[in-house]
């Protein structure tokens, strides 16, 4: 029933309240009356601006539509099958598949690493300010972060490129290198993201109750076996949970690719976001695009579910 | 500046939703929604009302204080003078009229601003009573019935038809369909393509010695000089001036991917080679691809070995930062935005020369001048009320004044008209007004497309070119016949050609 | 002894000082535009690059002086403020009655608002578009409601979180005493779920801080916020981008999500994971 209790990651004690379900059953048809309409204002926000919107696009999906050009024409399953017969859609999903695994494997392994380093940095002089500074690029606007990485990248006044020259190099043209764009762009959102799976291991990690690693300092466990035998059974849901959210936050990317490259060069880092945009509001071809967003919406509750799943299984640990 | 609130946004919330709402309520289902949305999106075409369209009289007009919406091309200086000088409208409008009236601008580059305005459009609102647009988007705001026919405000206000120097001017900013005479936008800033060149290392005695002994011949200094020049003979003096140990580069070209730049630099090779697509028929396979037009591309591309590294992402604005930091001998760039081809706090002035478009030797063996046409015109909002109709014809007819014309020059504007392009002095008004009267001439340059389906063509070669600049893809004959099979393939769809796509074709990827 | 302790004074030394670097090299692209917000455009885009440079106010005061940018500071702070005050307002009750109710749909409906927030903002903002555009809904209200409405999702998830761990025993008790529902969750729930309500107002508050696409797709000139602002109108003249302005402007409107996690760093993590992971870092 409550699968969404998380009470276990309290950080403070609190007492359990699942004996003392009747609160709610309780009582009179009135008070169920109640709890409904206490439910009422964030469900009109939800139908208005999801439900709508939502079937709205369903419906587009199978329209000939584009703003501006006449009436919507319906086509059926046109759109599905011109997306599923189209060479540059399955392209753009593989390209999009490649970004989303490697940038989730190097922020995780880095992630990871880094946050054993801070784990036990309790007593840091300035840790505060220190996590602050380390967890700054999370919170910069895509934008802004995009902008100013293309700025450093310039194979003329770039800093990074200073750096290529200073160590004997040749000078990259990051950006525009078919070879390179896409390493470059990953090395951004790695930047970016790296921050948070520190943060998501520091928080696996003080998961792990003290007395359990109190206990194995005393049984003087390996580092090998203290992962294996204290950390790990505490710590690894909230590290999948680090690791979904990652993943589908990677499979988002949009804004920062979009100021940093537009998708270019050529169509080198048109990732699904990215080549949505341009589809939809470039040529404001909505039929069409209805139609691959309705998939991309159909790819995110699949990972959803599986988020929720494995939020379950934490729980039920 | 602040809150610039403008009644008629306001409005169109309150008018334009009602049937739309119930409709979707009672429609339920998506399906319901889809077929409604066409029902508030195109019908209705009319622009604006007919008594507004002559602007304001005497009386009209008196006391009342209107706000008006512009947009304009971000970090474009020629649609920017439209705001720069707008406080002296304001005080034209205020002296002649009796109102008052300000200005809140939108400002994106090319590309956003496109998808800025389509959609506010679509909705019917007055967010941007006028608006300064590219050539390329008539098709795209006349069709739905977005903007108010020219022709309708010339028919009531004859004084507002002033006779263009060119057909090019017509052609590029006022008609659509191409070729059928109707006329739906009104000339803002046109603008035509030259070459920015370093007139001090030209007449450097060092650099002019150096050059004979290397190439046999005297190193050119005059416009008269550089004028007849074709490409390849440039390709002489980009190779001498290109000296990577210095990180100096003989020029400057654009091939990025963004809206239409590689295309517009690219484009003459094309024009001097045949045309991008059949108007008639509207066939592009077998006008696009062919192997003439795959070495025309293949030259353009190559072009790159004179030019710093990145090219594949150079657009207007790198054209600027790397004249101005002195790390190019020459570019070629949009005549328009010679005033900032002046160096770093104008650190080169007088020390640049700007020259017409390098010269092609055409399929049957003339030579001549080919370039593109760049430039906007302005539009107006066929939504807007009558207050802000009146307001928006009452500034075309100050901006076309000659006080007003002459203000816009001396900030770096061009003219179009006769009068303005034939006035005494204007060649001699700065280093670039000669190249770009030569340009704006009789079939000197050439716009391309202004279907509503321009976006689409435009962003499928971009991607494909830009891909090809970059070395993603390597043969630029399939490159060409990519682009041709997809555009094709739109312009079927959407009924603008009955020509299918031949078998052999069907289905290219690159 | 003495010895000892002093290796491990100087390890710790070693360690803390490795720590920091690992901070420092993370901000190190934050300073450079920190650093050029104070540099002119010469010195930004000067090779080798300059670490010492004369400081200049110039592209701060030149932030302040364009037209636009205080329309725009204020359309990102309004936007974000009310639209999260408002969703908190909203999600608090709902968070309630799907935590003490326990609906048979409860776990559907997480899970619906929950997945809103996992599709790509380029996905969902094809449908609004349409709808906004059909129901005349640019403007004011209408980017109001739709910021309102991203930040539900998360602030549900996280209150239910927080008003799950609060014992169903203080509700009794009240109730007992006389007390109706909706006084025991204004003044025996919220007060004990006032951590839920920072971390929910933080993060809807940075998300629309910084949101771009639907703003830029969604918006008018009525609610042009800084991100739309960088992204189309930062460019000088001539379309190069000043970038003493860019990053000027981007450290001014980076210093409230930087005080944002500097003081409320316990809450980053539940803020972070939409809720579901609570923890001290």
């Amino acid at each position: 029933m409550d699968t969404l209790n998380l009470a276990e990651f309290e950080a403070e004690p609190s007492p359990k309240g699942r004996a003392s379900a009747r609160a709610g059953t309780r009582d009179s048809t009135k008070s169920r009356l109640l709890g409904r309409a206490l439910l009422v204002p964030v469900l009109v926000f939800f139908a208005i601006l999801n439900v709508i919107p939502t079937f709205w696009m369903i419906g587009l999906g199978f329209y000939d539509y584009t703003l501006g050009r006449g009436d919507p024409k319906f086509v059926g399953l046109d759109n599905f099958v011109i997306i599923y017969e189209s060479a540059e859609q399955w392209a753009t999903f593989t390209r999009t598949l490649f970004f989303m695994v490697v940038a989730v494997a190097f922020e995780v392994g880095l992630g990871v690493v880094l946050g054993f380093l801070f784990w036990g940095s309790a007593k840091m002089p300035g840790r505060r300010l220190a996590l602050t500074l380390l967890f700054t690029p999370m919170v910069v606007a895509p934008v802004a972060s995009g902008l100013f990485w293309k700025l450093m990248y310039e194979p003329t006044f770039g800093v990074i490129n200073y750096v290529v020259d200073l160590f004997g190099g040749q000078k990259i043209d990051f950006l525009t290198d078919v070879d390179w764009v896409t390493p470059a762009v990953l090395a951004v959102d790695i930047w970016m993201w790296t921050p948070f799976m520190i943060l998501m291991t520091l928080a696996a990690l003080g998961s792990v109750p003290t007395a359990e690693l109190e206990a194995a300092d005393v049984d003087r466990l390996s580092f090998y076996q203290r992962v294996r035998h204290v950390i790990w059974p505490h710590g690894k849901f909230i590290l999948m949970l680090g690791i979904l959210l990652r993943t589908i936050d990677a499979f988002k990317t949009t804004d920062l690719v979009l100021t940093m490259t537009g998708g270019g060069p050529g169509n080198k880092t048109e990732f699904l976001g990215v080549a949505l945009y341009r589809q939809a509001f470039n040529s404001f071809d909505l039929g069409r695009s209805s139609a691959v967003a309705l998939v991309l919406l159909i790819i995110a509750i699949a990972l959803t579910s599986i988020y929720l799943y494995v939020l379950n299984l934490s729980r039920s640990r | 500046m602040k809150d610039i609130n403008k009644t008629g946004t306001n409005e169109t919330i309150a008018k334009g939703p009602r049937l739309s709402r119930r409709g979707v309520l009672t429609g339920g289902l998506g399906l319901g929604a889809a077929g409604l949305l066409a029902s508030c999106g195109d019908d209705d075409s009319s622009s604006g009302g007919g008594d507004a369209l002559k602007g304001s009289d005497e009386t009209n007009m008196k006391g009342k204080s209107v706000a008006m919406g512009f947009a304009v091309i971000a970090g474009w200086p020629p649609s920017q003078l439209a705001i720069e000088l707008f406080p002296d409208f304001a005080t034209y409008a205020k002296e002649k009229f009796g109102y008052d009236v300000t200005v809140t601008k939108t400002e994106a580059p090319f590309a956003e601003l496109y998808q800025k305005i389509a959609p506010s459009l679509a909705s019917k609102a007055q967010d941007f009573n006028l608006m300064v647009v590219d050539s390329q988007w008539l098709g795209a705001l006349s069709e739905p019935g977005w903007i108010v026919k020219a022709d309708d405000v010339y028919k009531v206000n004859p004084d507002l038809d002033i006779e263009v120097y060119s057909s090019l001017v017509k052609n590029t900013y006022q008609v659509y369909p191409d070729g059928s005479g109707v006329r739906w936008g009104f000339p803002q800033m046109p603008d035509t393509q030259g070459i920015f060149m370093r007139l001090d290392m030209l007449e450097d005695p060092a650099e002019q010695a150096a050059f004979e002994a290397k190439y046999g011949k005297k190193l050119p200094t005059t416009y008269e000089e550089f004028a007849p020049m074709t490409m390849v003979e440039y390709e002489e003096i980009f190779e001498f001036f290109t000296r990577p140990d210095e990180e100096f580069y003989g020029t400057a070209l654009q091939y990025a991917k963004e809206y239409d730049f590689f295309s517009c630099a690219y484009h003459p090779y094309a024009y001097a080679t045949g045309d991008i697509w059949n108007p008639e028929t509207g066939e592009v396979i077998g006008v696009l691809n062919t192997d003439e037009h795959a070495k025309a591309l293949e030259y353009f591309v190559g072009l790159q070995k004179y030019q710093p590294p990145g090219a594949e992402a150079f657009g207007i604005g790198q054209m600027i930062d790397l004249f101005n930091n002195e790390q190019v001998f020459s570019a070629m760039q949009w005549l328009a935005v010679g005033l900032f081809m002046q160096g770093n706090e104008g650190a080169l002035e007088g020390k640049v020369i700007a020259c017409p478009h390098p010269r092609f030797t055409f399929a049957d063996g003339s030579v001549d001048v080919i370039g593109a046409m760049g430039g906007q015109p302005w539009v107006i909002n066929s939504y807007n009320d009558d207050d802000h109709m009146r307001v928006s014809i009452d500034f075309l007819k100050w901006w076309y004044t000659d006080e007003t014309q002459a203000k816009f020059i001396a900030k770096g504007g061009l003219p179009w008209s006769k009068k303005g392009v034939e006035a005494a002095g204007f060649e001699e008004s700065s280093v670039y007004a000669r190249a770009f009267k030569e340009m704006l001439g009789e079939g000197k340059s050439r716009d391309f497309w202004h279907l509503p389906e321009y976006a689409e063509l435009l962003a499928i070669q971009q991607e494909a070119y830009n891909g090809f600049a970059a070395g993603q893809y390597t043969d630029a004959k399939k490159v060409l016949d990519f682009i041709a099979v997809k555009q094709q393939e739109l312009l079927l769809s959407k009924g603008r050609t009955k020509v299918a796509i031949p078998d052999d074709l069907k289905g290219i990827t690159l | 002894m003495v010895s000892t302790r002093q290796t491990t004074s100087g390890r710790r030394i070693g360690y803390y000082t490795a720590l920091w670097a690992v901070a420092l090299i993370f901000f190190l692209p934050v300073l450079w535009i920190m650093m050029a917000a104070f540099k002119s455009n010469d010195d930004i885009l000067s090779v080798p690059p300059k670490l010492a440079f004369s400081p200049t106010l110039d592209n701060v005061s030149r932030v302040l002086e364009e037209s636009s940018t205080i329309p725009y500071f204020i359309n990102s702070a309004w936007l974000a403020l009310g639209s999260v005050v408002v969703a908190i307002l909203v999600s608090l009750p709902a968070a309630y009655a799907f935590s003490r109710w326990k609906f048979p749909f409860t776990n559907f409906l997480m899970f619906l608002l929950l997945s809103t927030r996992m599709v790509p903002a380029t996905a969902a903002v094809v449908p609004m578009f349409q709808m906004f555009n059909a129901f005349g809904l640019r403007g004011r209200f209408g980017m109001f409601i739709l910021y309102t409405s991203f930040s539900i999702p998360f602030s549900v998830w996280i209150l239910k979180g927080f008003i799950d761990g609060v014992s169903e025993r203080f509700d009794e008790t009240a109730i007992v005493n006389g007390a109706g529902r909706v006084h025991v969750m204004l003044k025996v729930v919220l007060p004990q779920v006032k951590p839920g309500i920072i971390a929910a107002f933080i993060f809807n508050l940075i998300f629309a801080w910084n949101e771009y696409i639907f703003n830029f797709v969604l918006g008018d000139p009525n609610t042009q916020n800084i991100p739309f602002g960088m992204s189309v109108n930062l460019l000088s003249a001539g379309g190069n981008v000043d970038w003493g302005f860019v990053a000027a402007l981007s450290s001014m409107y980076l210093v409230l999500p930087m005080m944002m996690i500097f003081f409320f760093q316990r809450y980053l993590l539940v803020g972070m994971t939409f809720g579901t992971v609570r923890g001290d870092v």
